[in-house]
């Protein structure tokens, strides 16, 4: 299953970086998302909780291993989860660029996905995976626009 | 005398029990103390298993136990080849068979991991979503060229390739026969087959009876009597102590004559075990992954043929898609190299496959087990070659049927029953001229004509087939004049459905003259008869009912034989008449079947010496080859060009299965095997990802035809007896599915003829086939008058 897209933050390039290193705002912006920790460099594990059209919410955890960081400009995400009804692998790549009033970023990924989730679910994979995605920018946006603001309030 | 009880209609001796609920299937057995499984099965098509953490599930309240590889012991073994590959020179076969959990890697989406036994199902799905598996994943492998890449992951390592057969058969020379060729077509096909998707699931409830040391295994299966027979050399019973009841079966189709499922080695395995009884019964999701399937195959072929369409020679290159493991040997690709010939008479053909090994659901038989394959292919042939040569789709089959006066016929290849390729008998073209009176042809194509005016599309397809079926080895019967009068039956073949309890009856209550409603079938327990091997190939009617109608002979002469003495006459001087026996000369002398059962089985007095008690006989029947069964079928459709949408307005079947037994059962079975085959054609598809996950593995997107797509099937019969059989019969449980994918191809290029559509793939779908129609391009459209005379 291939995801991609693009999204412009209205926010400087290091800041957005920033956000999406850490695991809290991560945490906070990942739907369905239980717990998510920093357990080594880049890598971050956790516990989401989703469900795929007739397949029943259930939890996946999930390890994501951040590779090829080049600060702010791009990244590449393993992921990899399981749960009792399937699991994911794969591997996306982020780009972020500054354009004009904030930072587009790019993203693509190619994820396999596997078992009950797949055969029964697979209908609604691609607009699940656009939904959670879709889901998961505006919280991003949100943390972004409040991270700014607080910087401005914060100004002398 | 006769009362024509074969060839008539009665009603079925087992609807009123079906029809008021009170027909026992697996999953209306309860059992005091029962538990229920659940099984942990691979997400990954491809992957070596590092770990199986059953902790958190055995800590869970109401777990009686789960079980992985290791704890089978010795028990853990992988199952037995069931059909071993012909004796074909040079043939190449690499055995892999299914395991009965997973041990240290799995080799498809679904196989069984571990067991879960648990006081309830829901208990046992849940604890069953506990265990963790650890995997790591392999390359998955799922093309079939692909596959035999010399760098292709290797699914079975101790066999280095994913090849699992090659077979090369030839019958004359077709190199030879292509050089004297006026038009050679040469094409690459696609023919993919779904799921069997039987009404009722697969189930095993076992018990142990510590008292007795017995086992009593309930089983979904087609063939009882060999689950029993391999359960007891497994678990060191004597077979005896086995008894394997397969009551009534919710449609079978093939893949429940499987044999050694996981679930089967396992569910009795367990009882044994535990002390205490156990079922499993497959949910509809499970069996997309648990139980075998049908699926692709790809055919290089190529036709020879005269100026005036004779047929030269067939030359066939296929590859073969058995799954994971390869049980069932070559049955199934066997079964499309030998139909391919149809009804013609083809002097030369060679075909070669290759069977593969891929990260899928293991391949085994399904309805036509192959034999849809072969006949796409030879009909598309024939059709692509009628367009070019000029002719009518049905003016070159004409020009290329054995002639009725060749049989038998034989071709120099194997036959799935290892004996060279035989037609006992059979007549063609009358078939098709039937066919062609019933659609209506003239008429057709004059409204076909007016409706292009209206800018609607219908066209028309007409094709041919034949079936090999009613092999060997045996089955076998016991018929029993019981005290009360009433015909007692038994036979050790499984029953899914077919009609057994009626067309056994009616087959000796023909010969006892009783009424078939007197005459009590019992099929699928071992208990009842232990000798045979189990329903498949469309041979049930055919086997066994030869084997009803020569115990019903032997217990007829024993009937006449006890009457004439008891009635103090010769035997030649008595005649049967509705359950007695009368004097000939003097019909008021007669005695009922019922008191001549307490004549003969004496409380007092001797038995006759050199008789037996009992008016009782048992015989079995074999089979020196299978009888050829035939058809055509034809079917008128309107296509959508602008949505691909094609609806099936006419199905017409012409089918000679021999001497009809039960002619409403005979059309039952058609008109079923048509609902079949249309799935195939247009409906069904099994899709895998290229990560070997099956992508609708759910009655939602795994779309089955509904009433509305299936007409009713117009049907007329021809009955060219076996010579094989004390009947005629031939078999038709299969017969409907066979050809129907090539009929609806034909139908749909029919109805297009403005367009160079050439449908050399099945299944199609309404997407499938708007891409074809985008990419075919226009050709000036040619009227019937300018086709060569009919």
């Amino acid at each position: 299953m291939i995801v991609d897209g693009e999204h412009t933050f209205p926010g400087p390039r290091q800041t957005v970086w920033d956000l999406l290193q850490d695991p809290e705002v991560l945490a906070k912006a990942m739907p369905g998302a239980r717990k998510l920790h920093l357990t080594g460099d880049g890598v971050y594990e956790g516990v989401i909780r989703i469900g795929v059209g007739p397949v029943t919410a259930a939890e996946w955890t999930l390890k994501v291993t951040l590779a090829d960081r080049v600060p702010p400009a791009s990244y590449v995400m393993h992921v990899e989860g399981k749960g009792a009804l399937g699991f994911t692998r794969g591997q996306a790549t982020v780009k972020l660029d500054e354009v004009e009033g904030g930072t587009k970023m790019s993203y693509r990924a190619d994820l396999a996905v596997g078992g009950k989730v797949a055969g029964v679910g697979q209908r609604l994979l691609d607009q699940v995976a656009r939904m959670v995605t879709r889901q998961g920018l505006d919280a991003l946006n949100k943390e972004l626009e409040a991270r700014l603001a607080a910087r401005v309030d914060a100004a002398p | 005398m006769s009362r024509g009880h074969v060839g008539s209609s009665p009603v079925r001796n087992e609807d009123r029990r079906l029809l008021t609920g009170n027909a026992l299937f697996v999953d209306d057995v309860h059992l005091d103390g029962m538990l229920h499984v659940a099984f942990v099965r691979s997400d990954h098509a491809h992957a070596l298993i590092l770990g199986v953490d059953t902790a958190a599930a055995l800590a869970r309240p109401g777990v009686a136990a789960v079980i992985t590889a290791e704890m089978l012991g010795d028990y853990w073994q992988p199952g037995p080849l069931l059909v071993p590959p012909p004796p074909v020179e040079g043939l190449v076969f690499n055995q892999a068979s299914q395991v009965p959990l997973a041990r240290d890697r799995v080799r498809h989406v679904g196989e069984a991991i571990a067991m879960v036994i648990a006081e309830s199902r829901y208990l046992a799905e849940d604890a069953a979503a506990d265990v963790m598996v650890e995997y790591e994943p392999l390359d998955p492998v799922v093309d079939l060229e692909a596959a035999l890449a010399p760098d292709a992951p290797v699914i079975h390592p101790q066999l280095g390739t994913n090849l699992a057969a090659h077979v090369a058969q030839r019958h004359g020379d077709y190199e030879e026969a292509k050089k004297g060729a006026e038009l050679v077509i040469n094409r690459r096909f696609h023919y993919d087959r779904g799921a069997a998707a039987a009404m009722e699931n697969r189930a095993v409830v076992a018990r142990w009876d510590a008292r007795a040391e017995e086992l009593t295994v309930w089983d979904t299966t087609q063939a009882p009597i060999p689950i029993r027979n391999g359960l007891a050399r497994m678990l060191g019973l004597l077979e005896s102590q086995v008894r394997v009841v397969a009551p009534y079966v919710g449609g079978g189709f093939g893949p429940k004559i499987m044999m050694f499922y996981p679930e089967e080695v396992l569910v009795p395995w367990a009882a044994m075990r535990l002390g205490r009884p156990v079922k499993w019964a497959e949910d509809r999701q499970e069996n997309f992954f648990a139980t075998t399937q049908e699926r692709s195959q790809i055919h290089d072929a190529e036709i020879a043929l005269s100026r005036d369409g004779k047929i030269l020679g067939v030359r066939d290159f296929f590859f073969h898609d058995t799954g994971a493991y390869d049980p069932y040997g070559l049955t199934v690709p066997i079964n499309s190299q030998c139909t391919l010939l149809g009804p013609y008479d083809v002097p030369a053909y060679h075909s070669e496959f290759r069977a593969v090994f891929t990260n899928t659901v293991t391949v085994t038989p399904v309805r036509g087990a192959g034999r849809q394959h072969g006949v796409f292919v030879m009909e598309r042939l024939l059709d692509i070659a009628a367009r070019e040569l000029g002719l009518t789709p049905h003016e070159i089959r004409r020009r290329n049927y054995l002639r009725e006066d060749v049989f038998p016929h034989t071709f120099q290849i194997l036959f799935q029953d290892f004996a060279p390729l035989y037609y006992d008998s059979g007549n063609y073209a009358p078939a098709l001229e039937a066919a062609l009176d019933i659609v209506g042809r003239d008429e057709f194509r004059r409204e076909q004509a007016r409706l292009r005016e209206e800018g609607r599309f219908i066209g028309m397809g007409i094709v041919s087939y034949v079936e090999g079926t009613g092999i060997g080895p045996y089955e076998g019967a016991r018929v029993t004049v019981e005290p009360s009068g009433r015909v007692r039956v038994a036979t050790g073949l499984g029953t899914q459905g077919q009609g057994h309890y009626t067309a056994f009856a009616q087959i000796v209550a023909e010969v006892l003259d009783v009424d078939v409603s007197d005459v009590h079938v019992v099929t699928g327990d071992t208990r009842e008869f232990g000798w045979g091997t189990g329903t498949f190939a469309s041979r049930g009617a055919v086997v066994a009912g030869s084997a009803c109608h020569e115990a019903a002979l032997s217990v007829r002469g024993k009937v006449l034989g006890v009457g004439a003495r008891v009635l103090g006459v010769e035997p030649h001087e008595v005649e049967l008449e509705r359950g007695t026996v009368r004097v000939i000369a003097d019909p008021s002398r007669s005695i009922t079947f019922g008191q001549l059962a307490g004549h003969a089985n004496p409380l007092r007095g001797a038995v006759v010496p050199g008789t037996e008690p009992g008016l009782e006989a048992t015989a079995y029947f074999g089979p020196d080859h299978g009888s050829t069964a035939s058809g055509v079928h034809a079917m008128v459709v309107e296509v959508d060009p602008d949505t691909g949408m094609v609806r099936i307005d006419r199905y017409v079947v012409v089918h000679d299965c021999g001497k009809l037994i039960n002619p409403v059962i005979v059309a039952g079975q058609v008109q079923g095997g048509v609902a079949h085959g249309i799935g195939n054609a247009f409906y069904e598809k099994l899709v895998y990802d290229e990560g070997g996950q099956l992508m609708n593995a759910s009655f939602a997107d795994y779309l089955l035809p509904t009433a509305l797509d299936v007409p009713r099937v117009e049907m007329a019969h021809r009955e060219t007896a076996a010579p094989l059989n004390p009947l005629g019969l031939k078999g038709v449980g299969e017969a409907g599915c066979i050809p129907t994918g090539a009929v609806f191809a034909q139908a749909v290029e029919d109805a297009l003829p403005h367009l160079a559509l050439e449908i050399r793939e099945i299944p199609l779908s309404p997407n499938r086939l708007w891409e074809l129609l985008r990419e075919a391009r226009p050709v000036p459209l040619k009227s019937d008058e300018a086709l060569a005379a009919d």
